[in-house]
């Protein structure tokens, strides 16, 4: 649909196209010229810090009073840098009119602020309070912090988090849309657990790992994850990405609903994990997610999360996955015998 | 029942013609229920203002004013802009922000350059001597510090006679507080308080 009424396109058209930045009106000019001149003030400030800094890497730790007291200098300074960088561009209308358009280069500081401030004004506690209502944090991790947007689809299908899917459709492999907002590239790995197996045995419930797939570089820019054509194009047998396929998601009829959280896991620095051994040696069964970040030195900095229940397509699904001898299994509530109690004189209640 | 007569008015098709015989200033709490009213035009249902037309009062002034502040709310619209209208006020906005960050910063440092100055100002006149010399050795202390010159009776417990009976005696003069109240009305010195005092005027004060 087109904006604004017709009258006022055609008038539109008619006119100059002025950019906004020349539009003649004289207080907003005044005003730039106030906003450009900080900016440039800023920018010597800049210029500035960034020369401290090479003089306090350059300098020797005898003098700058020992290496913990020179790093901390210098970790300090590098904020303030940044900080100096935000503060360059916070002012321009024009950067606010592009991230608003949603058109920011991811590769610049100040889009990245603005896109992390907006995410955290609303979607990120959307995440927070799924995170806290679905109990993810003491059943699977024992904190999180997430310092990365994930979304996730399947095809076409974009899921809320939390949001319970059908089981036709998280039958196929899910893509993930990752927005970082610290710069660099990274490896991350991404896990999908499942920690409300059923457990007859025991009368309880256990882990079992759908997905895992590492080495796979994110960045600002780069910001999708396909899940399912990770490997497509990989020959190498070493370069693969996925260690364990994707398993569809099931519940048995009568059984709670299922939790399946994605956890996005940063890699350590330079640390690339060998997946065709990880493969072999992580059962699905009983994974436990707190060991294999330990073991593996990973970090968590995305989740998401979806939910899976017994439905129609769910017999067809297992069938296909294998589980066919599990298809006609049915929980019940066990009956709890009523305790005896003598009834009471129904004379009393008249 | 309505608490007061003008209440009757918000009811039009009821409106009492008999009540416009009482003063227009009476806000008493008279009990009249609708039967007790005498209409005195009974065959119509309309009011009498509306055969009037034109030149009727123009009903209870109070009434007219109550009705206009109900309708005509407090506040102001809403500031309605475009998108660049909106992005232009943004920027003068933020440009004025801007600058009175940059004058709040700007007296701060003059307020702060003051105050430096006159710390540097009474260490000089601590250290200084009869001779306007300044004292050796002594301007490595601060102010606080036991040190050569300065305040009373440091060189009385040195055991020091004579020689440094002078020293930091402008810093003592400047320090003494002695009358710096003076020509100020006493009454500007009264403090606030919660509650009023216990007699709430002093009969007897003279200056």
């Amino acid at each position: 649909m087109p904006i604004g009424s017709r009258r006022r396109r055609a008038a539109l058209k008619d006119s100059l196209n002025i950019p906004f930045e020349q539009l003649p009106y004289q207080c907003f000019q005044d005003a730039r010229k106030v906003l450009q001149d900080d900016r440039q003030e800023k920018i010597k400030q800049i210029e500035v810090a960034r020369l401290r800094i090479a003089n306090l890497k350059a300098q020797d730790e005898a003098i700058s009073g020992g290496k913990q007291a020179k790093e901390n200098r210098l970790r300090s300074m590098h904020n303030r840098l940044e900080e100096l960088k935000i503060l360059a561009d916070i002012n321009d209308p024009v950067v606010k009119k592009k991230h608003e358009d949603g058109e920011g280069d991811m590769n610049k500081p100040i889009y990245r602020y603005l896109a992390d401030k907006q995410w955290r004004q609303y979607r990120r506690k959307i995440l927070e309070q799924r995170i806290s209502q679905l109990n993810l944090v003491p059943d699977i991790l024992p904190n999180l912090d997430p310092v990365a947007e994930v979304d996730l689809a399947f095809g076409r299908h974009k899921i809320p988090h939390g949001d319970f899917v059908d089981s036709l459709i998280s039958e196929n492999v899910p893509r993930l849309k990752v927005q970082v907002f610290d710069k660099g590239e990274r490896l991350v790995t991404v896990v999908v657990v499942d920690p409300d197996v059923p457990i007859v045995q025991r009368d309880g419930f256990d882990y079992r790992c759908h997905f895992i797939a590492s080495n796979i570089p994110i960045s600002p820019t780069s910001t999708s994850i396909a899940l399912n054509q990770l490997d497509l194009r990989v020959k190498d047998a070493s370069a693969k990405h996925i260690a364990l396929p994707w398993l569809p998601p099931t519940a048995h009829r009568g059984a709670p609903y299922h939790r399946l959280a994605v956890f996005l896991l940063r890699q350590a620095d330079g640390k690339v994990i060998d997946t065709a051994k990880v493969g072999d040696s992580t059962k699905r069964d009983g994974f436990i997610l707190r060991s294999f970040m330990d073991k593996q030195k990973l970090t968590p900095v995305g989740v998401t999360v979806f939910r899976t229940k017994w439905d129609e397509n769910m017999a067809g699904v297992m069938q296909r996955a294998g589980l066919g001898d599990q298809v006609n299994m049915e929980f019940k509530r066990k009956r709890v015998e009523p305790l005896p109690y003598k009834k009471k004189d129904g004379a009393r209640y008249r | 029942m309505p608490p007061s007569r003008c209440l009757f008015t918000f009811r039009p098709t009821f409106r009492p013609t008999a009540t416009s015989q009482l003063p227009p200033t009476c806000l008493l709490r008279k009990p009249c229920t609708p039967t007790s009213t005498p209409q005195t035009a009974s065959f119509s249902s309309s009011s009498q203002l509306f055969a009037r037309k034109g030149k009727g009062d123009k009903g209870d002034p109070r009434i007219t004013s109550i009705r206009y502040h109900l309708s005509h709310a407090l506040t102001p619209r809403p500031l309605r802009l475009s998108r660049l209208r909106a992005l232009r006020h943004w920027t003068i906005h933020r440009a004025w922000q801007l600058h009175r960050n940059k004058q709040r910063a700007a007296a701060e440092l003059t307020l702060e350059k003051q105050y430096a100055s006159m710390r540097a100002a009474c260490e000089a006149l601590r250290l200084i001597d009869e001779n306007g010399l300044t004292v050796p050795g002594g301007s490595g202390l601060s102010v606080g510090e036991e040190g050569y010159g300065g305040g009373v009776g440091v060189n009385e417990a040195k055991g020091v006679k004579g020689e440094g009976r002078n020293v930091g005696r402008l810093y003592r003069a400047a320090m003494d507080k002695t009358g710096v109240w003076d020509g100020v009305p006493i009454e500007y010195a009264r403090c606030q308080t919660d509650f009023p005092a216990r007699e709430g005027w002093n009969h007897g004060w003279t200056r």
